[in-house]
């Protein structure tokens, strides 16, 4: 009898890995534009880390941007984490966001204090979505960084209506991610001599399919 | 139950109906106050000869109704106050009786209408004009006022009708309007030793911070700016706290102010502090149910102390786009925490290139071919140019030595398949990148 009540009351501690959970409903943050529709139908899933990544001029920012003027749309209170202060706010006005609503951390090249004003932000709560920018950050540095802090990062933002959006040259954060779209940019369109826009290569890394091909404006 | 004392002074034609049932005074309006303050720390000034009180809990000290009456006529005759006294189940009731019924009345509950009856219709607070219809309907007292029916009065005279009907029979309930105490929100210590260490006079200050927090709440205030003034063992040392959004809570203060003096040590020893607050209006939001939620205004400060503690001050805020027309001109400001409505756009913008700006702008090597870049060397960026566009001539700002721009952009797409934006700043005549379209 009493070994039964041990084993019940272990079993509550620490259930094992066969056991059925429920799992909550997950809730999404809409994204209208049709672009980004394609790759997200039901839109960002939040209380999750999502990450785009590519090279430059791949379209990154850009996806950012849109994604960051949305949520500022719907009243939400967003963060820009800048690792290496990039962010160029009349870029950000001019795709949408409302920039009163949105909160911009320049960490001038400290990844350091990047990843600290991160964890920060994401621990206050409150937020919509949380931005956080490693584009041209060294990659010496970016591989120093231990994968615990993105399982501590995803942790954080579980069950929170907050959208961790990470940014950057290459895949970082591994298997902690939601969603992982990498851009690939295809081929600049010039109309005489100016810029018109660019097509890219859009692909889902965790969903099977091929690749998006979207086209921008400059 | 309330007690009102109203001094006779202001009703001389009742002080001579009955001069012996009366409480004596010399400065009616000055004593009275302080009569009540004896029986009741809870006390409405109606008028400076009127005073209610609340004697509810006095019962179980000085006995039933009557006692409690003549214990208060005892001290007001100790303190030679002249007034009337009248004792009832509320507010309303206990001010009329006190003012037009000469001496001390005892109105029990549920007898209110029978003593209020007699008092003249025109000692009611109404309008003139509402006075006046009343008096051609023939009535001259409360006690004909409150045997007219609730629905006809409702109908002809409106809700200011029922509330005299209401008033005349003694049925009106409402709490005592008390006026706020004025208060101190500062607080000094002196210490026996100097302190030199933070945590310590983090301590003493959270003692003083959980005092001047505990009167804050008790009016209902919040504090917008918090002044600390540090006397040193060699001069003195200040700052000022100002927070974006009224706090309350002790905690929070004290965080953002070990923060601060984190940030900016006292330069010697203290030996007494002082502490004051300015108080404000706390913020009162109502969030909507289809509204987004919004980070928690004081968690959120102390998270932006924090970052801006690590970071800097001026490296951590809202964008504001200046008005000039020169190449990245911004500059910070304080995040806006109101909740706004979600603006619903017909049609969502289109996806545009976005542009990251490399600050400082890395200066650059360009060979030139036929007038245009050919080659572009720089840290980081380097490569020939496959296209280029250009140049776009852009100045500004001329009257401004410290802020003159004059300069030739151009759009080129290099062989690392990014593009990027170059210029040549024709006062230096020196190429540098500012950034990459992406």
């Amino acid at each position: 009898m009493a070994n039964t009540s041990a084993l019940s009351r272990y079993n509550e501690l620490w259930p094992p890995a066969s056991t059925l959970s429920f799992r909550q409903q997950t809730r999404f943050a809409p994204l209208p534009l049709p672009a980004l529709a394609r790759l997200w139908p039901n839109g960002l899933p939040r209380g999750t880390l999502c990450e785009i990544h590519g090279p430059r001029s791949s379209g990154r920012t850009a996806a950012c941007l849109h994604i960051l003027a949305q949520a500022t749309e719907r009243g939400e209170i967003c963060a820009v984490v800048d690792a290496n202060d990039a962010f160029d706010p009349a870029a950000a006005a001019a795709a949408g966001v409302k920039l009163e609503r949105l909160l911009w951390v320049r960490c001038r090249g400290n990844l350091e204090h990047t990843m600290r004003a991160a964890d920060l932000l994401l621990h206050a709560g409150g937020f919509g979505m949380v931005a956080l920018d490693l584009c041209e950050v060294n990659p010496r540095l970016l591989n120093r960084i231990p994968l615990s802090y993105w399982h501590r990062f995803r942790r954080t933002v579980e069950h929170t209506p907050t959208v961790l959006l990470l940014c950057s040259d290459r895949p970082q954060s591994k298997s902690s991610n939601f969603n992982k779209l990498a851009l690939k940019v295809k081929v600049f369109h010039w109309y005489g001599l100016r810029l018109h826009g660019l097509s890219m290569n859009a692909a889902m890394e965790n969903v099977r399919g091929e690749p998006l091909e979207i086209k921008m404006a400059a | 139950m309330y007690a009102c004392i109203h001094t006779a002074a202001a009703n001389p034609a009742d002080r001579a109906d009955d001069p012996a049932s009366r409480i004596h005074a010399d400065d009616p309006a000055g004593r009275i106050f302080d009569l009540a303050l004896q029986f009741s720390p809870a006390i409405e000034q109606t008028s400076p000869d009127t005073v209610v009180f609340s004697i509810a809990e006095l019962g179980r000290l000085l006995g039933p109704l009557h006692q409690i009456a003549s214990e208060i006529c005892r001290a007001g005759h100790e303190r030679n106050v002249e007034a009337n006294l009248a004792l009832a189940a509320n507010v309303d009731t206990a001010i009329l009786l006190a003012r037009h019924v000469p001496g001390v009345t005892i109105a029990m509950p549920g007898q209110e209408r029978a003593h209020l009856e007699s008092i003249p219709l025109r000692q009611l607070p109404t309008l003139p004009h509402l006075l006046e219809l009343l008096q051609r309907w023939g009535l001259k007292t409360c006690g004909d006022l409150a045997l007219l029916p609730e629905n006809g009065v409702a109908e002809r005279l409106g809700p200011e009708g029922i509330y005299l009907r209401n008033l005349a029979r003694g049925t009106i309930v409402r709490p005592l309007r008390r006026d706020a105490m004025p208060t101190n929100y500062a607080e000094r210590m002196d210490l026996e030793h100097p302190l030199e260490l933070l945590e310590p006079l983090l301590f003493l200050l959270g003692r003083a911070l959980g005092e001047l927090c505990r009167r804050l709440r008790s009016q209902s205030q919040a504090a917008r700016v918090v002044e600390v003034k540090l006397e040193l063992v060699e001069g003195s040392y200040s700052c000022n706290l100002e927070f974006p959004v009224p706090l309350q809570e002790k905690q929070s203060i004290l965080k953002l102010l070990q923060l601060h003096l984190e940030c900016h040590p006292p330069p010697a020893p203290v030996m007494a502090f002082t502490l004051r607050m300015e108080p404000a209006a706390p913020r009162r939001v109502q969030g909507g149910l289809f509204r987004p939620p919004v980070p928690a205004p004081d968690k959120l400060q102390i998270t932006l102390a924090r970052i801006a503690g690590m970071v800097g001050k001026e490296n951590a805020g809202a964008p504001v786009l200046l008005d000039t027309h020169r190449p990245d001109a911004f500059a910070l400001a304080q995040l806006n925490l109101q909740p706004a409505a979600p603006e619903t756009r017909e049609r969502p913008a289109a996806l545009r290139l976005a542009f990251r700006v490399f600050r400082p702008a890395p200066r650059a090597r360009v060979k030139l071919a036929h007038a245009a870049p050919s080659t572009v060397y720089a840290a980081g960026v380097q490569g020939s140019v496959v296209r280029a566009a250009g140049p776009w001539k852009t100045s500004g700002e001329w009257w401004d030595q410290a802020s003159f721009w004059n300069r030739e952009e151009w759009d080129v797409a290099l062989d690392d398949g990014a593009l990027y934006r170059i210029y040549l700043d024709l006062h230096t005549r020196e190429w540098y990148v500012q950034g990459v379209y992406d």
